[in-house]
């Protein structure tokens, strides 16, 4: 079943086109990779999706809601949940603090939010270090910290943007095995957008490419590898005519 | 219905003082994000200084504006030198907080210095100027008024060239940007906001020495000047200076509006009504940079 | 550690008042009583200041109309003190909170104008309403109550053990606030509004509505300065604008806050236990006899603040002494 439908979403800031009628459906169970050199909308159309923006024009639905014009609060509340391209935990709390604070989303009994708290931090290998506060871990750290507390809402649907811009490659494939793990064994489906192409590819189902605003490919990820638009967006005019 | 033009124009007259008296807030605070709740006491030391000044040298406030306006600008420059720099990094209402308490020192030590009397500059220049009346469509001008007035809009002006056509003011607005991108450029911030500080208390002193001419000295004068001089930038928008201006013509219109027909005590409150209202239907202010 | 702390804290202040009756000194009584009182609206005011990050220099207005809601149940309807304070806590709280919801649309220093925009409207108000009183405000009768249960119900203490009754009554709203505000703390809600104040955007995200939770907190504060309200107008016998509306009730207990560490449960208590006693020693010695009048002690009074601001921005709590009396988690 289709989880979330874009249906031809457009935002403008002032003169700048940031997204123009970008449309694209992400069915449940699936991990679909949204790629783009900078700039070209990514995170603009992850915030129109998640409420922070409402498209100028055109529909967002979600699990069969119109959530064009819907606050954030009540998106999650649908089943959305999203990380951020600048880490953005809760500093002067601490980490379990933090993941507690997602998992009041769904029960408002304290100890059973703790208990969900705790076992997330363990399933994001932040089992020894629920008592820090966020502001003290390190980045990697912080970004499963993200993580946890975004699944402490129980989405249907987790964004992550950039989540791991700044990680070392060790960190790369321990966060690239906990995208994995969240999706085999939570069965939350997942969207992604990244810039590193060896850690979408072959994570993906799927992959969306915009450029400038605008939706240039939508396919398996080998053959938008080969697409031309894709790669003269990426290198270049004289690449793509190899 | 020339009663509510004149007020209209008495309100615009006034509005230029009290731009002057807030633009050195939208500095400090628009700009660089520090509350300042002596604020207004910088003014009352302003008018202290130019009362003192003619009573013990016979100088007419607005000559004493150059030597107040230097004095103030160190004293800022001091201020922010060993004690705002020690409260900028962290918490806002520590910031309130030392601001406070810098209300109380000021206050408190003018108090001790020359009680709480009420004093008057009496026979400035201005004051001279006294019965000399300009009536053009039947409303009147007080031409002392005007005169001060049009000093304000003329060292706003000033300001505004400072601040948005020279390097100086580009260096201050860069800083209060982006602090480590500025340093990155060789802007060294500490130094820019001394010297925002320094200019703040000057403008808002310069301020005061010109209201002298018009108000009683008392050192209690200043919190409800800071507290409209605040309403004034946020109406006007954050940081814009061009936003402060219009905003202080709005809210001296609307007092004198309302002085027409209500008891004076609702003055300030139709002020801040408006403040709400435009609040409401956007949000950013007038100007406004979010 | 913490919990001898407690016990020897609640100890001290039940004991305290008594050698001082039996010496006759009454008057340290009082700088209890007001202790009590801005410890109180500290802990009021940290609610929507310290744990949701909010600028509020607006909450003087609940506390007025907390005094005013009992002072007219009183007055004109005989409703005694401490039946008029529910009626007037969930005044305040409503009041607050159709006033805040629309105000939430604003962020950080715009909203904090606009907490003083309704401070400025209530003033006027307050000063010509001939309903409650004008400029001149009401007057509360004092009754004399045949016993201590009387006196108490009706807030309204006579005769030598004046200070005494007022201390107590202070205590136990006081105490009262603490325990409602330590389990606020713990709850959702204190969970919900440390995360608006950490990172509002990062909170919606996360299922928190902002706005709602903003009301809430605010109206916690108002119900709390409203409560303060009731219990200084039985004690000043009288209410009204200029006193009732005074920027002071917020600007103290905020002060008391960052001495104390904001955020901190305890911040408003250690801050308040120190300012109210240092300003009321500044005030008996050098504010009166040869230099009175000239504000000597309030200067003393403004140093000591830019002093500590200066040098400990992080408030008193923060010292490493004051590791007893921190709570182990990192909430603040």
């Amino acid at each position: 079943m289709t989880l979330l439908r874009v249906e031809a979403s457009t935002k403008r800031f002032g003169g700048l086109l940031a997204n123009r009628d970008v449309s694209l459906a992400i069915e449940a169970g699936e991990i679909v990779g949204l790629i783009g050199p900078n700039g070209a909308g990514k995170t603009t159309l992850f915030n129109c999706i998640t409420g922070y923006m409402h498209p100028d024009g055109g529909r967002i639905v979600f699990d069969g809601h119109d959530v064009s014009h819907t606050r954030p609060e009540r998106i999650c509340h649908l089943g959305v949940a999203r990380t951020w391209q600048v880490v953005r935990a809760f500093g002067r709390m601490t980490a379990l603090e933090n993941v507690v604070c997602g998992a009041l989303r769904r029960t408002n009994r304290m100890a059973e939010a703790r208990a969900r708290a705790g076992a997330l931090l363990e399933f994001t290998e932040l089992g020894g270090r629920g008592d820090m506060p966020a502001a003290t871990l390190t980045l990697a750290d912080k970004k499963r910290l993200e993580i946890a507390r975004a699944l402490a809402t129980r989405p249907k649907l987790l964004l992550l943007d950039e989540a791991m811009s700044g990680l070392t490659p060790i960190e790369t494939a321990a966060a690239v095995r906990l995208v994995r793990r969240i999706h085999e064994e939570l069965k939350v489906t997942i969207c992604v957008v990244e810039h590193v192409m060896e850690v979408v590819m072959p994570l993906s189902h799927r992959v969306v490419v915009l450029d400038y605003g605008v939706k240039i490919a939508d396919g398996a990820p080998h053959e938008v590898v080969r697409d031309e638009q894709v790669i003269r967006a990426y290198l270049g005019e004289r690449r793509a005519h190899r | 219905m020339t009663e509510l033009a004149q007020a209209v124009v008495n309100g615009l007259q006034m509005g230029f003082l009290y731009a002057l008296v807030a633009v050195g807030l939208t500095i400090i605070w628009g700009l660089m994000e520090m509350i300042n709740f002596a604020h207004g006491e910088f003014l009352m030391l302003g008018m202290f200084g130019a009362w003192w000044l003619s009573a013990s040298f016979r100088l007419d406030p607005l000559l004493a504006i150059l030597p107040i306006a230097l004095v103030m600008f160190a004293f800022g420059m001091l201020v922010y030198q060993q004690l705002m720099r020690r409260v900028q990094g962290g918490d806002p209402f520590t910031q309130i907080f030392a601001t406070i308490g810098l209300l109380f020192l000021l206050q408190n030590a003018v108090v001790a210095g020359f009680t709480s009397d009420y004093r008057f500059v009496n026979d400035t220049l201005l004051q001279r100027l006294g019965g000399a009346r300009l009536t053009v469509l039947g409303i009147t001008f007080a031409v002392p008024l005007l005169l001060a007035a049009g000093l304000a809009l003329l060292l706003f002006l000033a300001l505004y060239l400072l601040i948005e056509r020279t390097e100086f003011g580009l260096a201050l607005q860069a800083t209060s940007e982006d602090r480590d991108a500025a340093r990155l450029v060789g802007i060294r911030p500490q130094r820019m906001f001394a010297v925002a500080w320094g200019l703040g208390a000057a403008l808002v002193a310069i301020a005061g020495a010109i209201l002298v001419n018009f108000f009683s000295v008392y050192p209690q004068v200043g919190l409800p000047f800071t507290v409209l001089a605040y309403a004034i930038v946020a109406l006007g928008g954050f940081g814009s200076i061009l936003g402060t201006l219009l905003a202080a013509l709005l809210v001296g219109v609307i007092q004198s509006v309302t002085v027409v027909y209500l008891p004076p005590a609702f003055k300030d409150a139709f002020v801040f009504g408006s403040y709400l209202l435009i609040g409401l239907l956007r949000p950013q202010g007038l100007f406004g940079r979010f | 550690m913490g919990r001898i702390a407690l016990a020897v804290g609640a100890v001290a202040a039940i004991v305290y008042p008594i050698p001082l009756q039996i010496q006759g000194t009454t008057y340290y009584q009082t700088v209890g009583f007001l202790v009590l009182l801005n410890a109180m609206l500290g802990v009021g005011w940290n609610v929507i200041g310290g744990w949701t990050g909010q600028f509020d220099f607006g909450p003087q207005v609940f506390f007025a109309v907390g005094a005013y809601t009992a002072a007219l149940l009183y007055v004109k309807l005989g409703v005694d003190a401490w039946l008029g304070l529910p009626v007037a806590v969930g005044a305040a709280a409503l009041i607050c909170a159709v006033l805040t919801y629309p105000l939430t649309r604003l962020r950080g220093h715009y909203f904090a104008i606009s907490t003083v925009a309704i401070w400025m409207i209530a003033q006027p108000i307050g000063s010509t309403w001939e309903y409650i009183g004008a400029a001149q405000g009401l007057f509360i009768p004092v009754k004399a109550h045949a016993g201590v249960v009387g006196s108490a119900l009706s807030l309204q203490f006579s005769g030598p053990t004046k200070a005494l009754g007022y201390y107590y009554a202070a205590l136990v709203l006081f105490a009262a606030t603490l325990a409602l505000m330590a389990w606020v703390e713990r709850s959702k809600l204190g969970f919900y509004f440390r995360a608006i104040r950490d990172d509002q955007e990062a909170a919606e995200g996360i299922g928190i509505d902002s706005r709602l939770y903003k009301v809430i907190a605010r109206s916690l504060t108002a119900a709390v300065f409203g409560g303060a309200g009731v219990l200084y107008a039985f004690w000043a016998l009288s209410v009204f604008p200029e006193q009732a509306l005074e920027l002071n009730w917020s600007t103290l207990p905020i002060m008391a806050t960052v001495v104390g560490g904001i955020g901190r449960l305890w911040g408003p208590v250690l801050g308040a236990a120190i300012l109210i006693p240092i300003s009321q020693i500044m005030s008996t010695t050098l504010g009166t006899g040869p230099l009175a009048g000239r504000g000597i002690d309030l200067i003393v009074y403004g140093l000591i603040i830019v002093v500590i601001a200066a040098f400990r921005p992080t408030g008193l709590l923060s010292l490493p002494w004051a590791r007893w009396f921190r709570r182990r988690s990192a909430t603040s």
